[in-house]
């Protein structure tokens, strides 16, 4: 892995860092030192960088999502929802969702998969009794989004703030909640949720095998784990043009839109140090998820990873 | 606040229920209590209204609620002193 980043070879500190570097992240006890991006910390400290991270970026996060990936994450999340392919009824997690743009695009998919349900059941009871017509009434209109729900925990108050503003300013007031939780140590009851999403958050999760138990403890049986984050390019070519826009342009950006060049280049890195396509399945895999699967996107810049509580 | 032009407001076919009032002392999402456990017990937690926490009665913590959103970080649960918690407190006080 520190074959594919110039620019780390450079940074790297003799010593910790380095076998911090090469280590598994899988086997890594949680010993006094960690990766902060390049920097080697103690765990508290991670945890109290990257939430400054968060707590820094949040107002300008969504801007700078679409800057820094020339508004294709709006695509990569559309991907996601669509592989997760809710029908209403689904009760979504949606962790480390701050501001929101999942639990959003659920919505507008069940309610759409849901008028369209509602369409066909019109088109096919056309001779109902007076009785049926007046039952039908009362149903729909509790049911736009036929019982379906999505949780959103994060573990940063202000993008959670973002997240709560935004939804009543797109008028999202049904089957949405907030909760302030931590990835490691969910505040929920065991075998809830249909789904549990994360996207772009197990990255900054700091101990991941804990997260995937929590996934896996909060899903119901028959449930499906998605994780949608920054991975590995594999091609030689693409990875040195992906390193060069990822080191030289995007904590540029980072400084003139959002004023903080320093939680960028911490995107940058933390990027680098997440565990590539294979290792995250194994790490699935490990939590207890059966059929483990990865689908890459834009060459592996992005992958989603998913797997079942069977 | 939101790029991409057009912010279609949706309005909630059903008009969605609960105030989306300013003050400190927002209810909670009576539908979360189905789902919310004490972070480190699991075990279910109590409602009260009156200091709009969550509380977890056999470890003696309250996690507060603010905005509407409950806060189930650890750190942040305070101990309520009504009884001194069987298995002594992990939470520093606040």
């Amino acid at each position: 892995a520190a074959g594919l980043c110039p620019a780390r070879a450079l940074l790297a500190r003799p010593g910790a860092a380095l076998r911090a570097l090469c280590g598994s992240v899988r086997g890594l006890a949680a010993g006094p030192e960690m990766h902060f991006g390049f920097q080697t910390v103690t765990e508290a400290e991670r945890r109290e960088k990257i939430y400054q991270v968060f707590e820094s970026v949040a107002k300008k996060y969504d801007v700078m999502n679409d800057s820094m990936t020339l508004g294709i994450h709006r695509v990569w999340k559309d991907i996601l929802v669509r592989k997760m392919n809710p029908s209403p009824g689904t009760l979504l997690l949606d962790v480390a969702g701050g501001t929101g743009d999942i639990a959003f695009r659920f919505i507008n998919y069940v309610r759409s998969v849901r008028e369209r349900q509602l369409q066909r059941k019109l088109r096919h009871h056309q001779n109902l009794s007076w009785q049926e017509i007046a039952e039908s009434y009362q149903e729909d209109k509790s049911k736009s989004l036929g019982d379906s729900q999505v949780v959103v925990c994060d573990i940063n108050k202000e993008m959670l703030k973002v997240g709560k503003q935004k939804a009543q300013h797109l008028g999202y007031t049904e089957g949405l909640s907030w909760v302030l939780g931590n990835a490691e140590e969910l505040p929920f009851d065991d075998d809830k949720f249909d789904v549990y999403t994360i996207a772009f958050g197990i990255r900054n999760v700091t101990r991941i095998d804990l997260a995937l138990q929590e996934a896996y403890r909060v899903l119901k049986p028959g449930g499906r784990f998605l994780c949608l984050e920054f991975s590995h390019v594999s091609n030689p070519l693409l990875s040195s043009l992906y390193d060069l826009y990822s080191f030289q342009v995007i904590p540029v950006l980072g400084e003139v839109i959002a004023g903080d060049w320093k939680s960028y280049q911490y995107l940058v890195e933390s990027i680098r140090r997440f565990p590539p396509q294979e290792e995250l399945k194994a790490m699935i895999e490990d939590a207890g998820f059966l059929k483990v699967d990865y689908q890459n996107l834009n060459s592996g810049i992005v992958a989603i990873h998913s797997g079942f509580k069977l | 606040m939101l790029r991409g032009g057009t912010a279609v407001l949706r309005r909630a076919a059903s008009g969605g229920g609960h105030g989306q009032g300013q003050g400190p002392a927002q209810p909670l999402e009576p539908s979360l209590l189905r789902f919310l456990v004490c972070p480190l017990s699991k075990r279910p937690l109590r409602y009260e209204e009156a200091t709009n926490e969550l509380i977890n009665e056999e470890l003696g913590i309250a996690y507060p609620i603010i905005d509407g959103i409950p806060n189930m970080i650890p750190e942040a649960a305070r101990t309520t002193q009504k009884k001194p918690p069987a298995e002594g407190s992990k939470e520093p006080e606040q």
